[in-house]
């Protein structure tokens, strides 16, 4: 029913924008009492139609600059800005962020800055009651989002705060794209989605209408970056440092970027590979399968193609190595038995558990959005009470899917500190908080109140935390690597590394599937309410009908298995 | 039963018996308000009586703070019932204590059977379209009654990395130091919640003004009806008894 409120005639029809959609003119912006501005002075425009990718480490600035798109910098988040942004030719200053809704969809890094808290249709249809859309055009929309992004009709009535994290993270962007904007701006969109839900918003950016632009920033690229025309990289100072097409963008800037700590798409190093011995194609193919179709088109033999072979070798070397470091008989850390777990005040979402984790293993714990993952590592490290069954170790530690939680002190530094309570006289705790300010990169940010930093930021400031806390000997990693830049990812595998040398137990909740194949010997696949699959990681990712029924997609590399099996 | 009905029939109707709850100073009527509640709530609802006794404890708190005072000062809150003419209870012992705690008691009940059986969307769906409250409002109303559930969930979060910090599983049910402990980092909590529901809202085009359409809206209907006279009547006879003293004059008088 519709309230008699005025209505249009109508739902609105989007129209024809002239170029560009989008203008940062010469834009810069400082939080109250910083230092350093958060991110500029920067100058780029986009077109109309065009998809582009923003990187840039963590703290560069990438979300500021997004909030600041439709003025909410600083119109509800106070901060100093300098220069102008311009939006389908008309300044944002002169607007209220709320009058580019129905052109702009936004989707922010953090889902709960998306959604407002009601039940999952309400969230969908909230931005097209504001636009005063007609009511059966509101439920058809809400219909349409929510196929869109793969939820089921079922979910509609559940509130958003009883979701998983990347359940959540599904209705913001069903939200977000329900308005059929004509500049779509998702920040960090696939952070905690499973791979097949990022799968599918690859997808529908791929089949984004000509009319419609979108400005996507996000860490997880592969998959990414052949969907989208243009790459605009921001440094740590804020200032943009490359711009150009993604295959000029990482072949010509891949060195700066590795050394700045930017994420590269792992076709990129494959290029690399390639190039070092000949081989590489004259315009750098944006995935493993395609690198590896151009190779092959190349009909390669004798000598030139065990230079490819050895090529190949060493990029899986790198990216999947060996699964030889299993436990063995080290002595057991933690055991379930006949275990049934459940999220607190939620019903049971994975039962029959049987699993024992070892000193001095890693273990990946994989699953679609929804299947208990967290659940499960809570369950592990003894922090959330069986449903049924038993857990015999002692308690563990986890670092928590929303880093904010963790955080009770007013600085960086202080937040490390209480971390390491236990550890000697203040002289050897001051000297370790250094020490572990520098693992991390926090030093810079030691005097900063932990809800300040950015959400990568955070998350580095959460898992150092965890590593200063050397007593307990299960650590939990949940989806440690979102919002993190690539130099975060080195520290969270340089972090696992010692935990490993030191015989204690790794758990791994991810969903990226390469990143659990590097690290984890061993993978437990969730799906159905229970383990599917408990066994080596390498056996497990390329066992395809598994990974179909978990709702699971191969690892990126995996062509790069396939191909190196094929021509052994 | 009463998760069917109109959320705005239904406000009515709860204002109207926490109106009476407030206004009969009789210990009569606020336990059988109070019974009557429990009975539809349990009976009805369906809503476990644990849980029931469970969310009547801060009220129960509430009302003992009336017990022990009434009991510490006995002889001036006889003198004030005397003034108030209501001195059928007067001759019992802690008889004034008893119905303020009672009418905690009641009044509590009838908040928490509106909460428990409304819908916190469509009750700010139904004051919108009734031009009660502007949608800017309705909308910060709604995210203030969302954000109570969600703070257990934060308790929680809070508590477990706590109990990680310390080496010690958390306590079942926390105890009143933990609890202390947690309303300040719940605050917290909520002022950030607070500022990203407004940042969310802002950015998908809730503003003053305009035209704004408004799905899935309740309807009225005959069972609303008869829901307020149903109520309108057992609400006139409690009153009714309530001043007419029940059929307790005579024991009073004999006593």
């Amino acid at each position: 029913m519709t309230v008699a409120l005025p209505q249009p005639d109508a739902a609105p029809v989007p129209m024809r924008e002239p170029s560009p959609a989008l203008a940062f003119d010469d834009f810069a912006a400082r939080y109250p009492f910083a230092r350093s501005p958060a991110v500029g002075p920067v100058g780029f425009t986009m077109r109309a139609g065009e998809r582009v990718l923003l990187l840039g480490p963590s703290g560069s600035g990438k979300s500021t600059l997004l909030l600041a798109l439709t003025g909410l910098v600083p119109q509800a988040v106070p901060a100093e800005t300098t220069g102008a942004v311009r939006l389908f030719g008309a300044s944002v200053a002169g607007c209220r962020p709320s009058d580019w809704a129905g052109r702009v969809g936004q989707f922010f890094q953090d889902a709960d800055q998306t959604l407002c808290g009601m039940r999952v249709e309400d969230e969908i249809a909230f931005a097209l009651e504001n636009l005063a859309w007609l009511e059966p055009q509101i439920h058809a929309a809400v219909k349409r989002a929510l196929a869109a992004v793969g939820l089921p009709e079922t979910i509609r009535r559940r509130r958003t705060a009883t979701l998983s994290g990347g359940e959540k993270q599904l209705v913001a962007l069903a939200a977000t794209i329900a308005v059929e904007p004509v500049l779509l701006v998702a920040d960090e969109p696939t952070a905690s989605l499973s791979p097949r839900a990022a799968h599918r918003f690859r997808a529908l950016l791929a089949n984004w209408s000509a009319e419609r632009a979108a400005l996507v920033v996000d860490h997880r690229l592969d998959g990414l970056v052949d969907v989208v025309e243009r790459v605009v990289v921001l440094g740590d100072d804020g200032l943009v440092l490359a711009d150009g097409p993604p295959h000029v963008v990482f072949r010509r800037h891949h060195a700066t970027l590795d050394a700045r700590g930017i994420w590269t798409p792992l076709a990129a190093d494959l290029d690399r590979e390639l190039a070092a011995v000949g081989l590489a194609a004259d315009t750098m193919p944006l995935t493993v399968a395609a690198a590896l179709d151009e190779l092959d088109a190349l009909d390669l033999r004798g000598r030139d193609r065990a230079r490819a072979r050895r090529a190949l070798a060493s990029f899986v070397a790198r990216h999947a190595p060996s699964s030889a470091h299993a436990a063995g008989d080290a002595p057991p850390v933690v055991r379930l038995e006949a275990a049934a777990c459940a999220p607190f005040l939620g019903p049971t979402v994975v039962s029959d558990i049987e699993l024992q984790i070892r000193a001095g293993e890693v273990v990946g714990i994989l699953g679609a959005n929804g299947a208990g993952k967290s659940t499960l590592g809570f369950a592990l490290a003894g922090l959330l009470r069986l449903k049924a069954g038993r857990r015999v170790g002692a308690m563990g530690a986890v670092s928590f899917q929303n880093p904010e939680a963790q955080f009770s002190a007013g600085s960086v530094a202080a937040e490390i500190e209480a971390a390491l309570a236990s550890a000697g006289d203040a002289e050897a705790r001051a000297s370790r908080t250094a020490r572990i300010l520098r693992d991390w990169d926090l030093e810079r940010l030691a005097a900063r109140h932990p809800f300040e930093l950015s959400q990568g930021e955070k998350r580095r400031l959460a898992l150092a935390c965890l590593a200063a806390d050397e007593r307990a000997r299960l650590v939990v990693l949940d989806e440690p690597l979102a919002g993190l830049d690539r130099r975060g990812a080195a520290m969270v595998e340089a972090a696992v590394a010692g935990y490993v040398r030191a015989g204690r137990a790794v758990a791994i909740v991810t969903h990226d599937m390469d990143f659990a194949l590097r690290l984890c010997p061993r993978c437990l696949v969730l799906g159905q309410g229970r383990v599917l699959a408990d066994g080596s990681s390498a056996t497990l990712m390329r066992d395809r009908p598994l990974l179909q029924r978990a709702g699971l997609e191969p690892p990126q590399i995996a062509p790069a298995l396939d191909w190196l099996e094929r021509h052994a | 039963m009463l998760s069917w009905l109109h959320p705005l029939p239904k406000l009515v109707v709860a204002l109207a018996f926490l109106l009476a709850s407030i206004l009969v100073f009789d210990l009569v009527f606020q336990i059988a308000l109070s019974l009557g509640i429990v009975l539809v709530l349990i009976v009805f609802e369906r809503v476990p009586a644990w849980k029931v006794l469970l969310l009547c404890v801060p009220f129960a708190l509430f009302g003992f703070g009336f017990l022990t005072t009434s009991l510490l000062f006995r002889q001036e809150a006889g003198a004030a019932l005397d003034n108030t003419g209501q001195s059928l209870w007067h001759a019992l012992p802690f008889s004034a204590g008893l119905t303020l705690f009672f009418r905690a008691i009641a009044g509590g009940l009838v908040s928490m059977a509106f909460a428990l059986t409304t819908d916190p969307g469509q009750l700010v769906r139904a004051l919108m379209a009734c031009r009660v409250l502007p949608p800017r409002f309705a909308y910060a109303l709604f995210s203030a009654l969302e954000l109570v559930p969600d703070l257990a969930g934060a308790a929680n979060e809070i508590r477990l990395a706590r109990a990680m910090r310390t080496g010690r599983p958390p306590r079942r049910v926390p105890g009143p130091v933990e609890i202390g402990a947690l309303v300040v980092p719940l605050l917290a909590f909520a002022v950030r919640r607070a500022g990203r529901a407004a940042i969310a809202m802002e950015a998908r085009g809730l503003a003053a003004g305009g035209a704004r359409t408004i799905i899935n809206l309740p309807r009225l209907s005959w069972r609303d009806g008869a829901f307020v006279g149903m109520a309108g009547l057992v609400l006139a006879m409690l009153v009714a008894g309530a001043r007419m003293g029940w059929s307790l004059p005579s024991i009073a008088g004999a006593a």
